[in-house]
């Protein structure tokens, strides 16, 4: 199996700060694969530059061998990247089920139609209930999406994610912020949705113990640059990732979290 | 589980309030004709003075109004777009068919066709900067061009053809059913015709996949654009029919009015179609009319009780209006068991989402 996403000298600077240090990065088609790294290291900016939210100071992005760097997000996801953030961002005043039917209304040609009644186009109803059944939140269909759990919350964007059946998915800290009982079934979730569809996922995530389980490939980043790569078993292995990445994380602890 | 209801009975259930409305407003002028005037039915056919021809006329003001705030809510209610330059897409209307007609003596179809032309042009115009002015930024910017559009038709240059500070007069009615003079039954009946059309239609492009991805520009645009909805081209849609609309509105202005001053364009008639919407309550589409009617009538009452005290009782009702009842007339009928702090929280971030886009 080839790379299905690959990243070449990636690069982004916030002025003098280097967020993203010349990152080469391949991630093999339906595998999961992480990238974890303290607070800082440049994990969500290389997620925004690669789904399109910013541009890169220099390098290119290839999604299934085209080069798709600098595409703005609402092209990204047509071409089936899908991406959350680590912050949970969902239609709070809006039900859970309109959450994810505009989500599955985005992929079809319909959104310009303005004289038939939305729930007509039965199609995008059906693959939103389907949507909704597959992440488990289908007896919260008609709840407004801003009264869930958090959890719930984080489940639903996983859905709206999921509705345009992307090939790719990257979630941003999926667990953030959700309660320590609550990961593991989110995070079989994550893995039955990899499986089932052959998709790849990429994950950031801070749950070590969920990235030792869960990942086929683990990139290790730190200070913008990639520190290590390889499968859980070499990376636990890896002293120089140990003594780095403990080292900053307390390091990371003193100097507050980023983003 | 959720369904779009089809079939007669459907149909029905949903429109029955606009063919009760459309009947209401036909018998409206006979019903005053009788009771008030005294006078029989033939009355209003001959276009007879007194309260029922009155009351037509003050009607027709209410509906013009109403289309204007109705074509205001699609995009502060629905889409979350805060223009302060709406009066301009009134006054284009207004002015322009006028001085097509006056000046040019166009016929009035075509007048009619390039007003719609010049309404396309200006939410185009408005459209161009949406992407590069956002939030704040957006409706300073709009109030901006609007003032300018106010300096250029009052303007002493123009004097020929926009009439300067008095305003453009002498307009010639065109076609008879346009004829608020001497046809104002007919033109009463169009005009109410068009305003429930309108209504339709707007609540129509509500319901429709468009009018749900406006909503999701309004509730959070971000996450719009990355369900893959390039929102530009859903908010210049829904400037383009808005701007259409109003503009149409001040086209029936310039037929029902003498003059039609440069007030139109001001920033007084901008503040006026936001209170319409609010009163009515934004994002009801129905309560833009509401508002209209409420506006236009407080005001003429108050006017005619309490002489020049009234604008003072005006905006002091406006406020109390929309401090305590924050959802608007309609939305509070809505609601149901709407708290007054939710829907003052509720206002507050609405106005905060469409000020501090990025």
């Amino acid at each position: 199996m080839g790379a299905i996403l690959e990243t070449r000298g990636l690069r982004r600077e916030f002025g003098a700060l280097v967020a993203v240090d010349d990152v080469d990065l391949s991630i093999e088609e339906a595998t999961l694969h992480s990238i974890i790294g303290p607070n800082g290291a440049g994990k969500t900016t290389l997620f925004n530059l690669i789904s399109g939210t910013l541009a890169p100071t220099r390098g290119k992005v290839f999604y299934k061998g085209e080069d798709i760097t600098g595409h703005p997000i609402h092209q990204t996801i047509h071409k089936g990247i899908g991406r959350s953030f680590q912050i949970t961002n969902i239609f709070p005043n809006l039900t859970v089920l309109e959450n994810v039917r505009l989500a599955v209304q985005a992929t079809g040609k319909d959104s310009f139609r303005m004289l038939a009644p939305h729930l007509r186009f039965s199609d995008y109803l059906d693959r939103a209930t389907e949507v909704l059944a597959r992440v488990g939140l289908a007896d919260r269909a008609l709840q407004i999406a801003g009264t869930l759990p958090h959890g719930d919350q984080r489940k639903l964007e996983l859905g709206m994610i999921l509705a345009p059946d992307p090939d790719v998915l990257m979630l941003d800290e999926p667990t953030a912020g959700m309660a320590a009982e609550q990961v593991p079934q989110l995070m079989e979730l994550i893995q039955e949705i990899q499986a089932a569809g052959g998709r790849t996922v990429v994950l950031v995530e801070h749950n070590m113990s969920v990235v030792m389980t869960v990942s086929d490939r683990i990139t290790v980043m730190h200070q913008g640059g990639v520190l290590a790569e390889g499968t859980p078993a070499e990376i636990s292995a890896d002293r120089q990732v140990q003594t780095a990445y403990l080292g900053a994380l307390y390091g990371d602890v003193v100097r507050g979290g980023g983003r | 589980m959720l369904t779009a209801e089809r079939g007669p009975r459907a149909l029905w259930r949903r429109r029955r309030g606009v063919v009760y409305m459309a009947l209401a407003l036909l018998m409206f002028p006979f019903v005053i004709s009788l009771l008030v005037d005294g006078q029989g039915i033939a009355s209003v056919w001959n276009n007879d003075l007194g309260n029922a021809r009155f009351l037509q006329g003050l009607a027709i003001e209410v509906f013009i109004l109403g289309l204007f705030a109705i074509s205001y809510d699609l995009l502060l209610g629905v889409a979350g777009i805060i223009s302060f330059g709406h009066a301009m897409f009134f006054a284009v209307g207004a002015y322009g068919f006028g001085i097509m007609l006056k000046s040019f003596e166009l016929h009035w179809v075509i007048a009619l066709l390039l007003v719609g032309v010049l309404a396309v042009l200006q939410a185009l115009l408005f459209a161009i900067l949406l992407p590069r002015v956002k939030g704040l930024t957006f409706a300073l910017v709009t109030l901006g061009i609007a003032a300018v559009f106010w300096i250029v038709i009052s303007s002493s240059d123009l004097a020929q053809w926009a009439g300067a500070e008095i305003g453009l007069q002498g307009v010639e009615t065109p076609v008879w059913f346009l004829d608020t003079t001497n046809h104002r039954f007919v033109f009463y009946l169009l005009v109410a015709a068009i305003m429930l059309g309108v209504y339709v239609l707007y609540t129509k492009i509500a319901d429709s996949p468009m009018g749900r991805v406006l909503v999701s520009v309004r509730e959070n645009e971000d996450r719009s654009l990355m369900l893959g909805y390039n929102t530009f081209w859903f908010k210049t849609a829904a400037l383009i029919v808005s701007s259409l609309t109003a503009a149409l509105a001040g086209v029936l202005h310039t037929m029902h009015q003498p003059i039609v001053t440069p007030n139109v364009a001001g920033l007084t008639f901008a503040i006026t179609v936001l209170l319409m919407v609010l009163i009515g309550g934004a994002g009801t589409i129905s309560g833009a009319l509401v508002g209209a009617a409420v506006y236009r009538l407080l005001n003429f009452y108050l006017d005619k009780w309490f002489g020049g005290a009234s604008g003072l009782l005006v905006g002091l009702v406006f406020v109390l209006l929309v401090l305590y009842l924050p959802y608007g007339i309609v939305g509070t009928w809505r609601v149901k068991k709407a708290g007054i702090k939710e829907g003052r929280a509720r206002l507050r971030r609405m106005f905060e989402r469409a000020l501090s886009r990025s």
